[in-house]
């Protein structure tokens, strides 16, 4: 029962920065239709940010860490505004963009290859590493900081989607584009902040993670993978199923080796998305799909 | 020199049959599969376990290759009766990361990380094809039959099914076309070529590990079809020719490892975006007309 | 026309000519891992290797000849070093290379067996690397210092209950095995395995699993990077059980690990105050090691066993004949001590036992190697 308490809270740790990553690539994804599979270099990115702010710049961790969300949500923002509206212009199809997203992808993880090397760059994290230890359950304070920092990432998304302007703005881009474009909503300018949004989401992931055990280039590939699988159990369009889809994979990827040996562990994820898919293609909550258009 | 450029055809003549079985699905089917180094893999491994553990020379590990592919294929076909586009494709990710797992953990019968060494070199007419120079052969043969198999399948009338399926399925059904033995014939061959492709490689490096059939490989084999044009035959060739020269001529500068593996994919990556903005349709490709922005 | 083919004819004579008349140098390969988590084994094994050579090719070469080493990454990948092995044994034509890791050198000895290229490997150490054609092993496989080291743990630290953490690979395995095997002819038990990648970076779903079966050691069968944060995520865990493993885990990052203080561990004989090490540590500013020894040995090995093919070929070099030499010769004079090769092609060493404190071992015991 320890074991299976312990592996409870490892899988609602790893599913928080699941969920992070699912909620901004599924706004991303739900509002402008892109396969925006860069969203693993901003991943990446952010990681490397908060590195540099605290190694090379000196900057206190949670100053380092702000920084390093701002970077990361101006980065998004200039992917799509450097290359997907770019490539919208000329009447590019979605299959374009997401092969250039991949691009993109590819060749940002590998300048991050050159110049900070493939190695782990480690962080200091002070008083983080601390253990805490909850009846059977041993995590550190940066454990708990990781589900907090997810929980508050939801609620303020939740509450900037539902009462801000601008966030009323998005979700009438997101739910149908030309009524929005109508009415006078500049698409563009919607996708942008889109990008910015869900990029600031994705940062903290990335971040804590590196802070966890350092920040690598090629993490993000994974990080996006399954955010994605977390949007679609979720239901597309749905920012609360991309949460519950997120912490759901986290959950299982963990309880999932309690019986089972553990080398088979991301087999497990996406073992049971492919039956889910074969079975329930829109998700737990999302809108019927009729034939989704490539 | 001459080593090299021998070595260069031969890895061409793979990569095209790769290449060109997945441009049956991509091109001219509209299923993005992203799992196809998984097929490449699966098609490996059989070949090489029949002639490691059963002893089958090369004609026996091809069949056999082909055959555990075409089966495989089932796992590719399913998906695709369910879902498309993007939902595809994300499905087809989780296909390839399940397989690379049985790859790497079934070691009782793949030896997992440590791989499997001392695969034969294959025996042709009773000659042992042991120097890259004859293996040119034998790999550009075999890349010139895909080549004819796929061209007259997709001449044919399942050729026009399979079109009609990939622009409108629900048209298709409507006309009669049966839309489910149409995917399931057309992964299939697709998966049975991209298996044998998995064959010729392991008894040409005669070394196999998981490593060489990761998502990376599925990518790289995608925007092999992507650059070269999807739904053009030739395609697939050009985009050999081309994406594998990269490494190659960089091979040649004297650039660390460590330094040039990477940069090999900038330029890659590079490539990837440059082409959707000058050339979507890739080299061979027919322009198709773009969408009003 | 023809004026320009006579010009690109006498270039073409220009280019041939010098290098028939010179000595062409002696290309040998080394394969080793230069980047990933092995990389600091590959710092100790590419330093080894270079100081070898700048000696010999300082003191006249061999046979007059100059030694030239090309360095291949296998970064721990068996594909990468087998494409590495095509290249050196197609292209580069050379009658010897230097080998590392257990996979890596065992998916590329058929290559070198059926192309008559000889293999030294100082640093991989599964079972399965003995016994094999053309290739060669510096150092002893890991069910000697496993057998050592449970025998230790056993009889006399009085341990009954192991629980394993594996790399998945091909020495993590066989080292498990022949664990399983000697602590339990030891009397002890091994209650549960678990295995990790060698490049992985978070082990606690596999630590919490081991933990939750209890037992009294926990055995270390991984090398390289990793090492280190199993050691240091067990400890979070709150894992507190001793933590047992064999000397190939002796890098940097494992010696100044806070979990992995208390570590026993085995140690085959390195002297950090030769010579050697000195020279090493002033070089390249870090502290010499073990791998860097044998990789240092392994070129010299190559050295006196080409110097011998070649006087009995009249000139001639191939790796046939440097097979023949090693064979001939058997012993080999090292900075370490004479090396002899087994029948099984492998080598036997002193094996000291001891406990991981500040950074070093401190050594309780020394088993003389049974010849």
């Amino acid at each position: 029962m320890d074991l299976a308490l312990q592996l409870l809270a490892t899988g609602l740790v790893v599913g928080s920065l699941y969920a992070l990553c699912a909620i901004g690539w599924g706004l991303i994804y739900g509002t402008t239709l892109h396969f925006h599979v860069a969203h693993g270099a901003v991943f990446a990115l952010a990681a490397y940010y908060a590195y540099v702010a605290q190694t090379w710049l000196r900057l206190p961790l949670a100053v380092a860490v702000l920084v390093a969300i701002v970077a990361s949500a101006v980065s998004g923002l200039l992917i799509d505004l450097l290359l997907y509206q770019q490539l919208e212009r000329r009447g590019a199809f979605r299959t374009s963009i997401f092969i250039a997203s991949l691009g993109l992808l590819i060749l940002l993880e590998n300048v991050l290859a050159i110049v900070f090397t493939p190695d782990p760059m480690r962080m200091d994290i002070g008083a983080l590493n601390t253990a805490v230890i909850i009846g059977p359950v041993f995590l550190t304070y940066l454990h708990i900081l990781t589900v907090a920092l997810a929980l508050v990432g939801y609620g303020a998304l939740m509450l900037f989607l539902k009462r801000s302007r601008w966030g009323q703005a998005i979700r009438a881009v997101s739910s149908a584009p030309e009524m929005a474009r109508t009415v006078g909503i500049d698409l563009r300018r919607v996708h942008l902040l889109t990008y910015a949004v869900g990029s600031a989401l994705a940062a903290p992931a990335g971040i804590l993670v590196a802070m966890d055990v350092g920040a690598e280039p090629f993490r993000g590939t994974r990080f996006v993978l399954l955010a994605s699988v977390g949007v679609i159990m979720g239901g597309i369009g749905s920012i609360p199923g991309a949460m519950l889809g997120g912490l759901f994979l986290g959950l299982l990827e963990n309880l999932g080796i309690w019986k089972l040996p553990s080398e088979w562990q991301s087999a497990i994820s996406f073992g049971v998305f492919l039956v889910f898919i074969v079975l329930r293609p829109r998700g737990f909550f999302g809108r019927t799909i009729h034939s989704a258009e490539i | 020199m001459l080593a090299y450029i021998a070595h260069y055809l031969v890895m061409v003549g793979i990569y095209t049959i790769l290449a060109t079985s997945l441009n049956l699905l991509v091109g001219y089917s509209g299923i993005f599969s992203l799992a196809h180094a998984a097929i490449y893999g699966i098609g490996a491994y059989a070949s090489a376990l029949a002639a490691l553990q059963l002893g089958l020379g090369f004609w026996g590990g091809l069949l056999v290759a082909a055959v555990v592919g075409a089966l495989a294929a089932a796992l590719v076909a399913i998906p695709s009766l369910r879902v498309a586009g993007d939902y595809y494709i994300v499905a087809s990710f989780g296909l390839q990361v399940v397989i690379l797992t049985v790859f790497i953990n079934w070691t009782s019968l793949t030896n997992g990380h440590a791989g499997l060494p001392g695969i034969p070199r294959p025996r042709v007419f009773g000659l042992v094809v042991d120097d890259p120079f004859k293996y040119v052969v034998l790999s550009l043969a075999l890349a010139a039959l895909t080549y004819l198999i796929c061209r007259r399948l997709t001449a044919s009338a399942f050729g026009r099914a399979l079109r009609a399926v990939r622009e409108d399925e629900i048209a298709a059904a409507a006309t009669g076309k049966n839309v489910v033995a149409v995917k399931i014939t057309i992964t299939t061959i697709s998966s049975a070529l991209g298996a044998l492709a998995g064959s010729l490689y392991a008894h040409y490096i005669t070394y196999i590990n998981p490593t060489s059939f990761s998502l990376d490989e599925s990518i790289f084999i995608t925007s092999l079809v992507i650059l070269g044009g999807t739904e053009r035959l030739a395609g697939p060739l050009v985009g050999s020719l081309i994406l594998l020269a990269v490494p190659e001529a960089l091979k040649f500068l004297a650039i660390p490892d460590t330094v040039a593996a990477p940069m090999r994919q900038i330029l890659y990556g590079a490539l990837l975006i440059v082409f959707m903005f000058v050339r979507p349709e890739g080299i061979l490709g027919r322009a198709r007309p773009r969408r009003a922005a | 026309m023809p004026k320009r083919l006579a010009l690109l004819l006498s270039l073409a004579l220009l280019v041939v000519t010098p290098v028939a008349a010179q000595q062409a140098p002696i290309k040998i390969g080394a394969i080793l891992p230069l980047t990933g988590s092995g990389a600091s084994y590959g710092v100790w094994m590419k330093g080894g290797t270079e100081m070898a050579a700048e000696e010999i090719n300082a003191a006249g070469g061999i046979g007059g000849h100059k030694l030239e080493v090309i360095y291949e990454d296998h970064a721990a990948d068996a594909s990468k070093a087998v494409n590495a092995m095509r290249r050196l044994v197609e292209v580069e034509k050379i009658p010897f290379t230097l080998t590392s890791y257990s996979a890596p050198t065992l998916a590329i000895q058929p290559i070198g067996a059926q192309s008559r290229v000889v293999m030294m490997n100082g640093g991989g150490q599964s079972d399965n690397l003995a016994n094999k054609d053309y290739l060669y092993n510096n150092i002893p496989v890991v069910s000697n210092e496993v057998g050592v080291l449970c025998d230790w743990l056993t009889k006399e630290k009085k341990f009954k209950a192991a629980v394993m953490i594996v790399a998945n690979d091909e020495a993590g395995r066989n080292s498990a095995k022949s664990f399983r095997e000697r602590f339990g002819a030891g009397g002890g038990k091994v209650l549960a395995e678990e295995q990790i990648a060698l490049d992985g970076n978070d082990f606690r779903a596999q630590l919490a699993k081991l933990k939750a079966q209890g037992g009294d050691l926990l055995f270390i069968s991984s090398y390289g990077r990793n090492v280190a944060i199993v050691a240091d995520q067990a400890r979070e865990l709150g894992i507190t059980i001793p933590m047992a493993a064999t000397s190939w885990v002796q890098i940097p990052e494992v010696l100044k690990s806070k979990g992995a203080q208390g570590m026993l561990t085995t140690r085959l004989p390195f002297n950090p105050d030769s010579p050697f090490a000195r020279k090493f540590k002033e070089r390249y500013k870090t502290d010499a090691g073990f791998f860097a020894v044998q990789y240092y040995s392994g070129t010299r090995i190559f050295a006196a066993a080409a110097e011998t093919a070649m006087k009995k070929a009249g000139g001639k070099l191939d790796g046939e004949g440097v097979k023949n030499a090693i064979e001939s010769m058997k012993a080999f004079d090292t900075i370490s001590g004479k090396l002899v090769f087994q029948p099984n092609h492998a080598a036997v060493m002193d094996i000291e036992v001891g406990v991981l404190k500040d950074g070093k071992v401190e050594v309780e015991k020394i088993i003389k190697a049974a010849q």
